[in-house]
Parts: C-alpha cells; sequence; structure tokens
C-alpha cells in the first residue's frame, strides 16, 4: 500500500527532504539563503565580491505572463539572483514589469508540485500519492486509450493557452484525434478578433503608438493589463502630448493618465456609431480612403443616420456634445488616430458589433498602414522556423462540443467557444464527454460559473492537469503532471520579426518535474503516437527549428537571439484583404450571407434592475489572469482582490473600505472587502479578476479575496462566441 | 565638484505598477513583509465624474541633513563622500532611533539580520556600473538616478529642464529626491 | 518603509523608569542637602529606590533591539549629536553612581570598614553632583523623542514636560516607599512636604500642557496636526481620561485634600498613598501617549 498524502503533508518542509532530487535542489537553494534572505545592507560589499565569482547570466524568455519578455537571469551558483530586462529585446526594451521581476519567487515557491501526484481519494478530496514519471504517463495514457477505444477520440478534450509550446500541445491532441480544443480566447478577445477579421481579415492589426496623436481606449487598460512594450509606448505617447481617452465605467490607472469617460457599461457600441455619425455627416472621414480600399460606406450612412451624439447621450449617459467634439478631434488627428482594437471592449453579447463600429472608424479615418495609424499583419514579415516531419493527423471525427461550426458558425475555428464547451460536457449533448486533458489552464477559475466547471470535471471518467502548481483545475485532477517552471526548461523557439529568440533553462529543474515539451512527447509515445513529435529531447526539437539557419543552438543559447541576416520586410501584401471582397468590409459580406445586417448596428444591452449593479471585472498591474495569486513577492504589493464600490453606494450600504459585502449574482454568490472610491459609476460595481483560488496547494493564494467567476453568467455571442463577462448583474449586501 | 547622488522621479510618468518595488526586492534580498521603495497612491480624488490620481514613488531620499544619522547612537549610519547615506551592520544595535528619525519613514528593522535596513542606491550595482533596481526596470521611465552635482548627468538636465519640489521640506533633512510633476515627452541621455 | 509602531511599550517603560530613578534620587539629594535628619527617610528611600527603576528600564530597552549583542558599540563612541549616545553614557554613570550613593545609604554593618569614616561627605558630595546626572537622565527622555524628526516629538516644551514629570513621579515613588516603609515610615512633614512638591511639579506640568495648547493654536499647520492627535485624535481617550483627569486633576485635589489635612488621620494615609500611585500612573500614561501618538503624525508631503 503506497502512502497516501494530504496536500499539507505533501508541501511540508520534511516532505522536500525525502523528495530525492528535491532534497538535493532545496538544500542547494537554502544553503545559499535564497530561501532564508542574507543581511541586506551592510552586505553590500560582501554581495559585490561574491557576485565575481560562479556568476553567469542566462538570456531567456519570460512567462509571468503571455507577452513573452526577453529575461537576462543572473545566477549565482546555481541560484537564480535577479531577472532583468534583455535590452535588445523588442517585446520589453530592458524593462520587466512588476510579475517578471517576481519570476524567482514563481521558481523556488514552497507551492511547487514537485513529482508526478495520482488522485488517493475522491476527487477534490486532496489525497494522493507519489509516483513514478513512468507510472504517472502510462497511467494518463491508459485512460486516455481507454476513453478513445470505448467512445471515440472525440470523447477526450484537450485545453491549453496561450505558450511557446502550445503548438506541439495540438500536434499531440490532432495526432489523437479529437476535434476537441479548447482555449482561453473565447473569454478573452473573440469579439475583437471576429470583429476585426470580418472587417480587415485581419484578426489582431497593431496599433502605431509612437506616432500616434489620438487614441481612444474602450478595453484595454495598458496601465494594469500591462502589456511590457505596449504599456511602455502609451506611456511614451501621452508624456509626448498624444490625446488620449478612455471609456470606461471604472477609473482606471490608464485613465489616470488621460481623458476619463465615465461610459454606461456595455454602451460602447452606441458611442462608437454615434463617432461614426458625425464623421459621416459633418464629411470628416477620409473620402479617397474610403472609395479605393471599402466597401459598404452607403449603407453604413443610412445605418448611422439615427446615431446622433444626442441619440447616444441617453445610451452611454456621456454628453452629446463631449461626442461630437472627439468625434472631431478623432477626425482631425486622422490619419495619425486610433480607436484601439482593444481586448474585450465593454465585455457585453453586442461586443461584436462595438468592435465592428471600432474597426469601421478606424476605416473612416483611413489610419490603415499610414503612420499613427493600424498596422497591418505582421506575421508574413516574421521569421519563419524550421518544421518537424510527422505522419497525416487522423480525421478528427465528430461534431465539436463548444458547438463551432454547428451553433457558432461564424467563429474561426481556432478559436473555440469553451464555456459552451463546458456545459456541453454537463448536458452530454451532441454526446457525452469523458476525457480532459488541461496544460497550463486553469477551467475552474476561468470559466463563468464556478460551480458548473466543478461539477462537469465530476462527470468526466478521467481528468489530467499539466502546471508547475496544483492550480484549482489540479485540484480536482485524477493525475498532475508536474512541468518544470520557465527557468528551469526549453520551450519551442519565438520568432518575432526578423529575430529569433530563445526560452532556455537558467538552471536545472530543482525537482522531478519535466519540459512540457517532453511531457506532450513521452505521453504522445505511450499512446503510440510517438512519430507525431519527432524529437529526441528538447535540444533535437529546437536544432530542427533552427534548420533554415545557420546559427548552432549553441550560439543562439549564447546570445539569446539570432537575428535572420538580409531579411527583407514584404508590404506588398498590406492592402491586400483577407476578406470576401478584398476590400476592408464596413458592409460584412460574411454577415450578410448569414442573413444579419451587414453594417455595425445597435444592440441595446440589457440593464439592471432597481437593486442591482453592473458587475464588472478587469485585471491589475500585479497580478496575470489566475496564476500569480501565489506569488508572495507580488502578494506584497497587491494582497487581494477587493469590490469597488462608488462612495455613495457605500454610505448607502453602510459600509467602509474593508469592510465585508456579500456580493450575489443569479448564479452564484462571495463574500469580499469593499473598496470605496469616487473613480467608479454608482450603478456599477468591479472586482479584479484571478482570486478566489479553491485549491488548498495554492498555500498563499487560497482563500484569498473572491472569484469573479463564482458570480460571472454564462454567455456567448451567437456571432463571435465571445462571453460577455460584464453581462452580469449582481445585488450587494452588508456582510 | 564633489559627487551629490540622488534621484529624480517623474511622477507623470509612472502608473503604480511597482515593478520597481518587486526588482528592489530581488536585487536585495528584502524580506517579505518590509520594502525599501514604495509607490503612495492618491486614490481617485474629486468628485465622480472629475477625479484625478496621482502615484508618488519614493525610497531613501539621502539627505543632505540625514536625521536619522544624527540621531544614531553608534555612528552606524553614515553618509558617503558621494552623499550616500548607509548603515554599518556591524555597528548597528538595532535601536530603532533611526527608524523613527526618518520623517520619510524609509526605514525598518530587517528581522532577519536585526539592522536598520533600507534603500542603498544599490551600491553593489553603482560599483558595477549599473543603474539602481528600481530605475533600471521601471516601465514608466519614472525613476531616475546619478550625480545632482554632474551637468551631464540625467538628473541634473531633467532638473534644469523642469520644475521640481521635493518631499516634505518642513522636516528640514534636505532630502535629494527631486519630484517633476509636469509631462516629461523625452529622458534625456546622460550619465 | 514601515507601518507599525517602531516604539512599543519597552520603549514607553524605558522612559518611565528613567524618569522615576531619576526624580527619586533628587528627591534624595534634596532630602539629605536641605533637610537634613529631619528628612532622614525620604532621602533614605530615594537613595534605595533609584537605581532600580531605571536599571530594569535599561534591561527591558536591550530587549526590544534588533541586535542585543552589539549593544557594547553604544559605549564604543561618543555621538555628540544623537541623544541616545550621550544619554547611555548618562544612564550608566548615573546607575553606577546610584549605587555608590546606595552603598552609602545602607545601615553600617553591610559597608566595608574603612568607608564608614567618609561616608558622610562622599554622601554629601554625590548629593550634591547627582541632581545634574539626574535632570539630564530625566531631560534625556524628552530630548530623545525632541530628536526624532517628528512633528509631535518636536514640540518645544517636551523636554520640560519630561523632566517635570519625571521629578513628580519620582516624589510619588518615594512617596509612595515611605508610606508604606516600616522601618522608615515618613514623618508628617516628610510627608506634607513630599505632598506639596508634588502639588508644585503637578502644578507645573498642568502648567506645560496649558501652554502646549496655547502653542498648539498657534503653529504650523504639521504641529497643529500633531497636537490634534492628542486633543481629539485617537490618543484622545488616553490623554484626557489617563494623563489630564486621572494623573494630573485628581491626584492634584487629593494632595490638596491631604495637606490640608481635615480628614480623620487613617484615611488621609490613604489619600496620600492613591494620589501618589495615581500620579505614577499618570506618568507613565504621559510617556505612553506622546510615544505612541507621536509616531502617528509624520511631516505633510
Ligand atoms: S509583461 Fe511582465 S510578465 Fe509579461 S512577459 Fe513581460 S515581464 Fe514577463
Ligand atoms: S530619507 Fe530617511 S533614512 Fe534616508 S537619509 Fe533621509 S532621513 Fe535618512
Ligand atoms: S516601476 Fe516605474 S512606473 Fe512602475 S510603479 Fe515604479 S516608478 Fe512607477
Amino acid at each position: 500500500m503506497p502512502k497516501i498524502y494530504t496536500w499539507d503533508q505533501l508541501f511540508s518542509r520534511r516532505q522536500f527532504i525525502k523528495g530525492g532530487v528535491a532534497a538535493a535542489a532545496l538544500g542547494a537553494a537554502a544553503g545559499s539563503g535564497l530561501l532564508h534572505p542574507k543581511p541586506g545592507l551592510g552586505d553590500a560589499r560582501s554581495t559585490v565580491a561574491s557576485t565575481l565569482s560562479g556568476t553567469k547570466y542566462v538570456y531567456t524568455i519570460c512567462e509571468q505572463c503571455v507577452w513573452r519578455c526577453g529575461v537576462i537571469a543572473r545566477v549565482e551558483n546555481g541560484v537564480v539572483r535577479k531577472l532583468e530586462g534583455n535590452p535588445d529585446h523588442p517585446n520589453n526594451a530592458g524593462k520587466l514589469c512588476p510579475r517578471g521581476n517576481a519570476g524567482i519567487e514563481t521558481l523556488y515557491s514552497p507551492s511547487r508540485v514537485k513529482f508526478p501526484l495520482i488522485r488517493a481519494g475522491a476527487r477534490g478530496s486532496g489525497l494522493w500519492r507519489r509516483a513514478s514519471w513512468d507510472e504517472a504517463l502510462t497511467y494518463t495514457a491508459e485512460q486516455m486509450k481507454k476513453i478513445k477505444d470505448k467512445y471515440g477520440a472525440k470523447a477526450m478534450i484537450f485545453n491549453s493557452t496561450d505558450n511557446l509550446s502550445q503548438p506541439f500541445f495540438e500536434t499531440l491532441l490532432k495526432a489523437y484525434g479529437t476535434p476537441n480544443y479548447g482555449t482561453q480566447r473565447s473569454l478573452c478577445f473573440n469579439s475583437m478578433t471576429t470583429g476585426f477579421l470580418y472587417t480587415y481579415g485581419v484578426a489582431q492589426p497593431g496599433t502605431d503608438y509612437a506616432n500616434c496623436n489620438y487614441m481612444i481606449f474602450s478595453g484595454r487598460n495598458l496601465a494594469e493589463g500591462i502589456s511590457n512594450i505596449e504599456t511602455q509606448e502609451m506611456i511614451d505617447m501621452v508624456a509626448r502630448g498624444a490625446k488620449v481617452v478612455v471609456l470606461d465605467p471604472r477609473f482606471t490607472k490608464t485613465a489616470a493618465k488621460a481623458e476619463w469617460l465615465p461610459i454606461r457599461p456595455g454602451t460602447d457600441l452606441a458611442f462608437f456609431l454615434a463617432l461614426i455619425n458625425v464623421l459621416v455627416n459633418e464629411k470628416l472621414y477620409d473620402a479617397k480612403f474610403v472609395s479605393q480600399y471599402t466597401q459598404g460606406f452607403d449603407e453604413l450612412t443610412k445605418e448611422v443616420a439615427t446615431y446622433t451624439p444626442q441619440w447616444a447621450e441617453v445610451q452611454t449617459e456621456i454628453p452629446a456634445g463631449t461626442i461630437r467634439r472627439i468625434a472631431r478631434e478623432f477626425a482631425a488627428s486622422a490619419p495619425a488616430a486610433i480607436a484601439h482594437p482593444n481586448w474585450r471592449t465593454s465585455n457585453f453579447l453586442n461586443s461584436f458589433q462595438a468592435e465592428r463600429a471600432i474597426a469601421v472608424l478606424n476605416a473612416l479615418a483611413g489610419n490603415w498602414a499610414k503612420p499613427g495609424g493600424l498596422i497591418p499583419d505582421q506575421s508574413i514579415n516574421t521569421a519563419k522556423l524550421g518544421t518537424l516531419p510527422h505522419p497525416s493527423y487522423p480525421a478528427a471525427v465528430g461534431m465539436r462540443l463548444d458547438g463551432v461550426p454547428w451553433q457558432f458558425p461564424m467563429v474561426p475555428l481556432a478559436y473555440g467557444v469553451l464555456q459552451v464547451m463546458r456545459d456541453n460536457i454537463l448536458t452530454g449533448k451532441p454526446y457525452q464527454a469523458k476525457g480532459w486533458l488541461i496544460s497550463r489552464q486553469n477551467p475552474v477559475l476561468s470559466i463563468p460559473e464556478r460551480q458548473k466547471t466543478i461539477n462537469a470535471i465530476m462527470k468526466l471518467d478521467f481528468i489530467g492537469v499539466i502546471d508547475i502548481m496544483a492550480n484549482d483545475t489540479a485540484y480536482y485532477a485524477d493525475v498532475i503532471l508536474p512541468e518544470s517552471s520557465y527557468l528551469e526548461r526549453y520551450d519551442g523557439l519565438v520568432p518575432i520579426g526578423d529575430e529569433i529568440f530563445i526560452r532556455q533553462p537558467v538552471i536545472k529543474p530543482l525537482y522531478d518535474t519535466k519540459s512540457s515539451l517532453m511531457i506532450y512527447k513521452e505521453l504522445a509515445v505511450k499512446l503510440g503516437l510517438g512519430d507525431f513529435l519527432p524529437y529526441q529531447d528538447e535540444k533535437d526539437l529546437l536544432v530542427q527549428e533552427l534548420k533554415p539557419y545557420t546559427v548552432s543552438l549553441e550560439e543562439l543559447e549564447r546570445k539569446g537571439h539570432y537575428r535572420v541576416p538580409n531579411f527583407k520586410e514584404d508590404h506588398s501584401k498590406d492592402f491586400a484583404f483577407q476578406t470576401s471582397s478584398g476590400k476592408i468590409e464596413i458592409a460584412s459580406g460574411i454577415m450578410a450571407q448569414m442573413g444579419k445586417k451587414a453594417v455595425p448596428t445597435w444592440e441595446a444591452p440589457p440593464k439592471p434592475g432597481p437593486d442591482e449593479f453592473y458587475l464588472l471585472t478587469g485585471k491589475t498591474a500585479q497580478h496575470s489572469q489566475m496564476f500569480t495569486q501565489d506569488n508572495r513577492w507580488l502578494l506584497e504589493i497587491f494582497p487581494e482582490n477587493k469590490a469597488w464600490l462608488h462612495t455613495t453606494v457605500a454610505k448607502k450600504l453602510g459600509v467602509k473600505t474593508d469592510d465585508m459585502v456579500i456580493i450575489e449574482s443569479e448564479v452564484g454568490k462571495i463574500r469580499i472587502k469593499v473598496y470605496v472610491t469616487e473613480g467608479i459609476r454608482p450603478d456599477s460595481v468591479f472586482m479584479v479578476g484571478g482570486f478566489g483560488h479553491v485549491s488548498k496547494g495554492l498555500h498563499f493564494a487560497y482563500g484569498r479575496g473572491a472569484s469573479d467567476s463564482a458570480l460571472h453568467k454564462s454567455l456567448a455571442d451567437p456571432i463571435s462566441g465571445s462571453s460577455a463577462l460584464s453581462q452580469t448583474f449582481v445585488r450587494v449586501s452588508k456582510a | 565638484m564633489t559627487v551629490r547622488m540622488g534621484f529624480v522621479i517623474i511622477t507623470s510618468r509612472c502608473i503604480d505598477c511597482d515593478a520597481c518595488m518587486v526588482a528592489c526586492r530581488a536585487e536585495n534580498e528584502v524580506p517579505i513583509g518590509f520594502t525599501r521603495n514604495w509607490v503612495t497612491d492618491s486614490g481617485a480624488v474629486g468628485k465622480f465624474p472629475i477625479v484625478k490620481q496621482m502615484f508618488e514613488p519614493g525610497n531613501c531620499m539621502h539627505c543632505e541633513k540625514p536625521s536619522c544619522l544624527s540621531v544614531c547612537p553608534t555612528g552606524a549610519t553614515y553618509k558617503r563622500a558621494d552623499g550616500i547615506v548607509l548603515v554599518d551592520d556591524t555597528k548597528c544595535i538595532g535601536c530603532k532611533y533611526c527608524i523613527e528619525a526618518c520623517p520619510y519613514d524609509a526605514r525598518f528593522l530587517n528581522p532577519v539580520t536585526g539592522k536598520a535596513d533600507k534603500c542603498t542606491f544599490c551600491l553593489q550595482r553603482l560599483e558595477q556600473g549599473l543603474k539602481p533596481a528600481c530605475v533600471q526596470t521601471c516601465l514608466g521611465k519614472a525613476r531616475h538616478s546619478g550625480d545632482l552635482n554632474d551637468p551631464e548627468s540625467v538628473v541634473s538636465k531633467l532638473l534644469n529642464r523642469y520644475p521640481a519640489r521635493q518631499l516634505s521640506p518642513d522636516a528640514g533633512t534636505r532630502p535629494n529626491i527631486y519630484y517633476i510633476d509636469v509631462p516629461v515627452a523625452e529622458i534625456p541621455s546622460g550619465t | 518603509m514601515h507601518t507599525e509602531v517602531t516604539w512599543g511599550l519597552l520603549i514607553v517603560v524605558y522612559l518611565f523608569t528613567a524618569g522615576v530613578s531619576a526624580g527619586a534620587m533628587v528627591a534624595s539629594n534634596a532630602a539629605f542637602l536641605l533637610g537634613g535628619d529631619r528628612y532622614e527617610r525620604v532621602a533614605r528611600w530615594g537613595a534605595y529606590l533609584a537605581p532600580f527603576p531605571i536599571a530594569f528600564g535599561t534591561g527591558v530597552l536591550l530587549l526590544d533591539l534588533g541586535s542585543p549583542l552589539n549593544f557594547y558599540h553604544l559605549f564604543m563612541t561618543l555621538q555628540y549629536k544623537s541623544p541616545m549616545s550621550w544619554g547611555s553614557w548618562a544612564i550608566l554613570l548615573f546607575t553606577l553612581l546610584s549605587l555608590l550613593y546606595l552603598y552609602l545609604w545602607l545601615p553600617p554593618r553591610y559597608q566595608v570598614g574603612h568607608v564608614i569614616k567618609r561616608v558622610r561627605a562622599w554622601k554629601g558630595g554625590l548629593a550634591k553632583g547627582m541632581p545634574i546626572l539626574a535632570v539630564s537622565v530625566a531631560s534625556y527622555t524628552g530630548v530623545l523623542l525632541n530628536a526624532a524628526d517628528r512633528p509631535l516629538w518636536q514640540i518645544a516644551l517636551l523636554p520640560e514636560l519630561f523632566l517635570v514629570s519625571a521629578m513628580s513621579t519620582g516624589v510619588a515613588a518615594v512617596g509612595v516607599a515611605v508610606a508604606l516603609s516600616r522601618r522608615w515610615r515618613a514623618s508628617h512633614e516628610e510627608k506634607l512636604s513630599l505632598a506639596l512638591v508634588d502639588i508644585v511639579l503637578v502644578g507645573i506640568e498642568l502648567l506645560i500642557f496649558g501652554a502646549m495648547m496655547i502653542d498648539s493654536q498657534i503653529g504650523t499647520l504639521n504641529q497643529q496636526l500633531a497636537y490634534a492627535v492628542l486633543w481629539t485624535g485617537s490618543y484622545a481617550a488616553a490623554f484626557w481620561i489617563m494623563i489630564m483627569i486621572l494623573g494630573l486633576v485628581v491626584p492634584l485635589i487629593l494632595k490638596i485634600v491631604e495637606v490640608r489635612g481635615r480628614l480623620p488621620w487613617k484615611w488621609n494615609e490613604w489619600v496620600g498613598l492613591g494620589s501618589s500611585l495615581l500620579v505614577l500612573v499618570g506618568g507613565f500614561f504621559v510617556r505612553y501617549v506622546i510615544t505612541y501618538a507621536g509616531q502617528m503624525t509624520g511631516w505633510l508631503r
């Protein structure tokens, strides 16, 4: 009978020591004082002395969020001491955000899963036993095979979120043969990507901050949702005196640097329709550009006729005069003026229309491929990596559980609708899913209606999780395959423009963990699919990716990046729009085909009832999505999320900052501390997402703050599949 | 002319991301629960919807007339010729007098060492020709450091071009952090 | 950056005990020099008391240090600008000399032979010198806070306040001792004199607080805000109840009642004893409130 561990035992100090490899590694770390910080002050001199001996600097890539900044790690005698931005990296120009700076704490966190674990009690009981890699992988492969044999490959779902090794995970799922793949996209930016795709044929155009003179943000909060270099560029833009307008029901830190318009939630669409109205009526648009590159302008003229600033004032609660002024200012700055594509905009079901209106407004400004405007797709101007040969994939048989395309005909296959996939595990329609393999993702906390996700997990025959920590989904898993942290492993190479960057181990793995590249590979071998991932080890893979170039892997490792010589940027396709008409589609051909109105049109968002509030969600600069809340260095600067209430609302409830309130929606209920501020609309409540973890494996995050996903209703925009996270209304009462 | 090390902080460029605080923790192994530098947040000031918000980063001001130094009973706190105020751990008894005396609350008792602790201007980095960790990582290019007496330094150039203020001049310690609140479009090049 | 109180109860005890010792010493010296044999018991008890509170306080202070084993560094240097530096020297000297002084006051059988002959002369010499040291020690506790750059602690009258409060607590401590002692119980005259001295000291203390209140109306904004923590802020309750009422006004009234002597003898004993204890409580809270409230006050940015 193998020993059964609870979470507490698994993470007790004694247990580390028992853990073989882990013990040695921990000894090294503790002995060198990282876990017991050395004297900080008078030691300045001795620190200098020690840096001179046994110090090395290693280039790698950050993974404290998904932005991929260049990092130079300072390693002293095998201990990572400092992470610093790589000045030559285009994503961050030498700077790291708070999360990037805190990567060391992620590496040395006591919450790391140190060896493979197989569940030893009921799901979620927190009882585990230690397994060898061979046993854990064999177990996982057997479960997956069993499901495939009995129910077909389609009964198995694969989930992953944007990361460097994601392409190899996708290879595994294609080789296995399931049509069911869940990414974060529908919880994030589906409305933006589809909106722009159906207008420009480009899902995510860039924005030229450096030359832009007028920027309207309506769902991109760069000061708090940090995208390193973009955030830097935004700050420079503001300092340069460019005008920035922020539409947000909440006073964000970006709004603090801009003109803040506290718009009524869900009505960004009306605001942009009114801007279009003014541009059209006052002939402020770029007529030459519109006639040359767009189609559908006349239809637009008709549609927006009634969307006057006065009309929009009623919807948005922004004065008509302000709307008109902004329209004129925007047009005056065009083409160096951008209505930013954003990320989630207002996060309502009408967000797809809002994104379409934004896309069209940019077209009217004629800012495409102009200095200070939108930047066309850059993937064509990106160095191409060598590919790995593999047998042809089996056909993925069966309908997709996320309803694409049979329920969501317009959602691109690559994006999917994650929340619907979860719902269909529960409903068993159109068939019953049986297994779930999740890599670097945490659906329990990210998908709306947390309880439903947990219920869905309980219905499955098998659930396996690959991650560095026991996140909330891993907590309910049957097996946890522990991944090495980003400072201990290789991942696939990253080409950016004419350069290729590498993530490489800064130190050897501290524990009995593997890179996901090897986990996928070894799992594939056990599944009899080894040929699809044809590499011996990570280095072998990287060498194959580097095949087209003369550089050796060793040199790339030493320098951190490689610049492809004589790389020519190709701008010949900048105006070859990948739409059905080949033009910028103000009137979308696909929308028309689907029998919908082809131009952006008003869809009234629902309003909260008399005692209800809008529930807004958003980011903080100090944490990334759901996966940094256990990092103690970050908890020092952002310890928990609080519910923002306007002063008048707090007064009515009789609460002050740090008092507890209960927030209730149709689907759930949370307790959370209050933050009282003048910086939010009185009809709204705001909370940062990512807190309220339920996994006891997350020592420092467990029980901190509350989760917005416990309150969110599951809604999916029928066009883009986007989850309308802010279309949930709540009641607030004193706890 | 003597060297006078100090900081210039451009509040208008700070977004309160706190990267500077984490970078300092890593560089100087500052124990959890304490910090050598900070960013204060005014919160939304005013009445909805006309509000504004200010972020003010700070750390030890390496004062000209440091009150921490004059109260230190053992001579552990000292000021170097270049103006950097430091604590000599071998002499510090941990009486916390300097912590009380600092008008900027820049010091704390380090529970690991039992000594007064504070910003050291990242001396170990200066000696290698690097900027302090907070300055190096600052996302907004809000924090700058250098020799206030050297006309070629970034800090001097900034102070030449823009109006600046000091914190709590009433406290009388003549702090060496200068704050610029107006927009600064371009950071001058300099040492 | 720190947010909680840095100097806590241990420091308060240190400041308080140093004051009690200094006050007891001065009471003893004065009784010896001015009162001669008629005030022998006061002088004796003052001498017996003086070394101990301050020694205890110094021990407590050691506990408060971050690096107690480094303590000796205090005495490797004299930092003339640092009150704590010269204050520590003063306290060291005071403690040593007060022990010598105590020794001289011990009954002869405890004393080594050859000392005896010159005891009186030495006593006299010490009694003349010690008040200077005692006043230094007592005002040091005020100057200590004064030098730390905090608005409330920079109030001009703080050293004076601490000095007077030290004297009154020292006198009160001696008063308690002589009232309870079996062997060297105070005479009626001694008790009256002690009470009178306390009346004067408590009176002066009240005057100092009065002056502070006037100051708080005319000072800088920084000072006004600092004072406000005492008068109306979070330490107002402690200030008004523990210091002003229980620590000053009530004992003042009781002492006056005691001096006027209209009450039955037994009651008068209790009134005297009780009022002295209240003076001690009040003195403790003067240190407590000023130390804690001072840490709440900072400079306007
Ligand atoms: S933005 Fe921050 S977390 Fe993201 S990659 Fe860059 S440094 Fe890392
Ligand atoms: S800021 Fe404080 S710690 Fe730094 S030199 Fe000035 S008084 Fe001393
Ligand atoms: S790193 Fe720079 S921008 Fe960020 S909080 Fe610190 S000073 Fe402000």
